[in-house]
């Protein structure tokens, strides 16, 4: 019986070690909220499969739209809504609301 | 007479050395706030379509845009706190200075309209932020109504910051 355990536990330990999907982590997801005019976090650092969702939560519309065209462009938020992105390209992207170009911001992606 | 100056001398009636002489109540402030962005949103819709310089369109469009968004965000809580807004001395002031703004960019074309639009756009900005901090939001009663005050007063300032870039921008 005790052969049996230890094999048991052995194979779970060697399937974790050698099982690339078992080793990965679970994708997070973040959120920035876009209040009084700002992207709040201001900068976010991500990993490459995570989740963030942009929720505006202010008065007027905004967009979240990396500056590097074909990056990611959330187009018109409305107040209220949100937009999600699955970030799948590493890098640091700046990105902006087009309607407001004070509004500034950064995605770090690990 | 410059029509900003009519419109400040209007937003000065609410100064602190006028205060003593008036208050405001929350009625009259919710006057003021939907003037004050209706006043934005004629002088945006005559920008988008007179503008010659993009820039100065797509920033007429926004300012119609946004201030609507705050007017109807406005709105609600002003039906909801059952507050019915009240016509005073600065709203009624406010929209006379909005309406020479409007009689004057009318007479103007090309560069000289867009000019004269955005610089009143910097001079407005200015003026009710300065009226939001040193009367509007000192003065009000209501919780929620003062709480939307101090979250409208960002968007005036990234308009004022946004018309300051563009009209640096002319010229060059």
């Amino acid at each position: 019986m005790r052969i049996a355990i230890f094999a048991f536990a052995l194979s779970l330990t060697l399937c974790t070690l050698t099982d690339p999907a078992g080793a990965r982590p679970k994708p997070t997801t973040h959120t920035v909220t876009i209040e009084g005019m700002k992207f709040q976090p201001e900068a976010l650092a991500v990993a490459v499969g995570d989740i963030v969702v942009w929720v505006n939560k202010d008065l007027v519309p905004h967009t979240a739209t990396a500056s590097k065209a074909g990056i990611f462009d959330s187009k018109l938020i409305e107040p209220d809504n949100s937009w999600t992105l699955i970030v799948r390209t590493q890098g640091d992207f700046d990105y902006v609301c087009t309607y407001h170009p004070t509004m500034k911001a950064t995605l770090r992606v690990e | 007479m410059k029509v900003s100056a009519i419109i400040i001398a209007g937003l000065l009636c609410l100064t602190p050395a006028a205060l003593s002489a008036q208050t405001v109540s929350d009625a009259q402030i919710a006057s003021i706030v939907v003037t004050a962005n209706q006043v934005d949103i004629d002088a945006g819709k005559l920008a988008t379509s007179k503008a010659t310089n993009p820039e100065i369109k797509k920033f007429g469009q926004q300012m119609v845009t946004d201030h609507t968004g705050v007017n109807k965000q406005a709105t609600a809580l002003v039906t909801k706190l059952k507050v019915t807004p009240e016509d005073n001395a600065t709203s009624q002031s406010l929209k006379a200075g909005g309406d020479k703004n409007i009689a004057n960019l009318k007479s103007l074309k090309g560069a000289e309209f867009d000019k004269a639009y955005i610089d009143n756009e910097v001079t407005y900005h200015q003026a009710v932020i300065d009226a939001i901090d040193k009367t509007l939001v000192p003065s009000a009663q209501n919780a929620e109504l003062k709480a939307l005050l101090v979250k409208v007063r960002p968007a005036f300032v990234a308009h004022l910051e946004h018309a300051k870039m563009i009209q640096s921008s002319l010229g060059k």
